[in-house]
C-alpha cells in the first residue's frame, strides 16, 4: 500500500532520483577533526534556516516606527510565549551566521577547494558572505535601542567617508540627510525582504554547484616536494 | 550512530519547533485585561443627583497603549452604591442630559425619555440605558467603561 504510494509518486515527479543526486552523492573520505570541517557549509545552512524561521516569528509583533519598535520588542520578550527565546536564537543566530561563514570560507581556503573547476561556488559563496554582512547590519539597527541606533550612525559615517559621492552614499543608505523614520523603515524593508530574496537565490546557485561539481577531496600529504 | 543522530536531530526538531509553535500561537492564550478607571473620591457625588463625568481610559493594544475620551453618568442612591451610565441612548447614540427638573434623563434627538434608574419612560429606545461595572477601591469610585454596551442586571 506504502510503496504503491511511493511508486506513484516516485514514477510521476522523480523526487527518488532527485533524493539520490541530492544525498546519496559521492562525499570524500575524510576522519577526525578533518571530517567536522566539512560540516560547516550544512551548519551555516541550518542556523540560516532557524533565523528564517524566528525572523519571520518576530516580525509578526515587530513595528519598523521609531514609536513603536522599541515597545515591540519588548512586548516580545515580555509577553509573547517563548518571545525571549526565539528573540534570543534570532540574536545569537545571527552572530553564529558571521562565525560560521567566516569558518566555512576559511575551510575551502586553506584546502584550496575554491580552484578550478568551483571557482563559480566561491563567488556565489562571497556574495552570501555579504548578504550575511548586510544581515547583520540591518538586523543591529531593528531593536531601536541605544547601542543601535549609534552603531548604525557609525556605519553611515564610515559610508560618507566613500571618496567624491560619500554624502551621497550615506544619504541613500539611511534614507534621508538624518537617520530617523525612514532609516529604520528602509533597513526592515531591507532585512526582511531585499536581502533574504537576494540570499535565496544566490544560496540555490550555491548548493546548486556544490551537488553539480561534487565535494572536494581533502589536499593529500606529498612525499616529495611540488 | 544513525539512532543517535536520528535521536539527537529529533530533540532539536522538538525544542525549536517547540517554542516556535508556541510563539505562534500565543496570542490563543491572550486574556482581556481589566481596564478600571479612577473617577475620583466616592464623597464628591451627592445622592440621587447624576454627575456627567469626563475621564480618559487607556487600553493596552500589544505594545500601544490607547487612550481614549470617554464620560459616564454616574449616580448614587446613598453614596455606597454606584450606577454609571454609558452616556449613549440606547436608540442611535445620541448623548443625553440629565434635567433636573423632571428628574429624568432626555435624549434631544427623538425626545426619548429615561427615569433616574435608566428605565425608558417614553420614545424609542429599545432598552435601558447601559451600564458600566463599577466598583469602589479605598473610597475612590472605579469603572470599567466598556464599548460593547452590556448591560449589567
Ligand atoms: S438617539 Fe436618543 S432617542 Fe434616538
Amino acid at each position: 500500500m506504502i510503496s504503491a504510494a511511493l511508486a506513484w509518486t516516485f514514477e510521476r515527479t522523480g523526487v527518488d532520483k532527485i533524493w539520490e543526486a541530492l544525498f546519496a552523492r559521492h562525499i570524500p573520505e575524510a576522519k577526525g577533526p578533518v571530517a567536522w570541517l566539512y560540516a560547516l557549509g550544512s551548519a551555516t545552512l541550518f542556523v540560516f534556516t532557524v533565523q528564517a524561521v524566528t525572523g519571520t516569528l518576530l516580525a509578526m509583533n515587530y513595528v519598523p516606527s521609531p514609536d513603536h519598535a522599541y515597545d515591540s520588542v519588548r512586548f516580545i520578550g515580555s509577553e509573547v510565549y517563548f518571545g525571549r527565546f526565539i528573540r534570543g536564537l534570532h540574536h545569537w543566530g545571527a552572530s553564529f551566521m558571521v562565525v560560521l561563514v567566516a569558518l566555512h570560507m576559511m575551510r575551502v581556503y586553506f584546502m584550496a577547494s575554491y580552484k578550478y573547476p568551483r571557482e563559480a561556488t566561491w563567488l556565489a559563496g562571497v556574495g552570501l558572505f555579504l548578504l550575511v554582512i548586510g544581515f547583520s547590519f540591518t538586523g543591529y539597527l531593528l531593536p531601536w535601542d541605544q547601542k543601535a541606533y549609534w552603531a548604525t550612525m557609525v556605519g553611515a559615517n564610515i559610508a560618507g567617508q566613500t571618496p567624491f559621492v560619500g554624502s551621497y552614499v550615506s544619504k541613500i543608505l539611511i534614507g534621508g540627510a538624518e537617520m530617523g523614520a525612514a532609516t529604520l523603515s528602509r533597513f526592515y524593508a531591507l532585512h526582511v525582504l531585499v536581502l533574504p530574496a537576494l540570499t535565496g537565490g544566490a544560496l540555490v546557485l550555491h548548493l546548486f554547484l556544490v551537488v553539480w561539481h561534487g565535494i572536494s577531496e581533502p589536499p593529500k600529504r606529498v612525499e616529495k616536494g611540488s | 550512530m544513525a539512532w543517535a543522530i536520528a535521536g539527537i536531530s529529533a530533540a532539536i526538531g522538538a525544542v525549536l519547533g517547540g517554542s516556535g509553535l508556541g510563539y505562534f500561537i500565543s496570542p490563543a492564550f491572550a486574556k482581556r485585561e481589566e481596564e478600571w478607571v479612577d473617577l475620583g473620591s466616592v464623597k464628591e457625588f451627592k445622592a440621587n443627583v447624576p454627575l456627567k463625568i469626563d475621564f480618559t481610559s487607556r487600553k493596552r493594544d500589544a505594545w500601544a497603549t490607547v487612550e481614549k475620551r470617554a464620560s459616564a453618568w454616574v449616580l448614587t442612591p446613598n453614596g455606597r452604591d454606584f450606577i454609571a451610565f454609558d452616556p449613549k441612548c440606547t436608540h442611535l447614540g445620541c448623548p443625553y442630559r440629565w434635567d433636573d427638573s423632571q428628574k429624568k434623563f432626555l435624549c434631544p434627538c427623538h425626545t426619548a425619555v429615561f427615569d433616574v434608574d435608566g428605565r425608558v419612560v417614553s420614545g424609542p429606545p429599545p432598552r435601558p440605558l447601559d451600564r458600566f461595572s463599577t466598583k469602589v477601591v479605598g473610597g475612590r469610585l472605579m469603572v470599567r467603561p466598556s464599548s460593547g454596551g452590556e448591560a449589567a442586571a
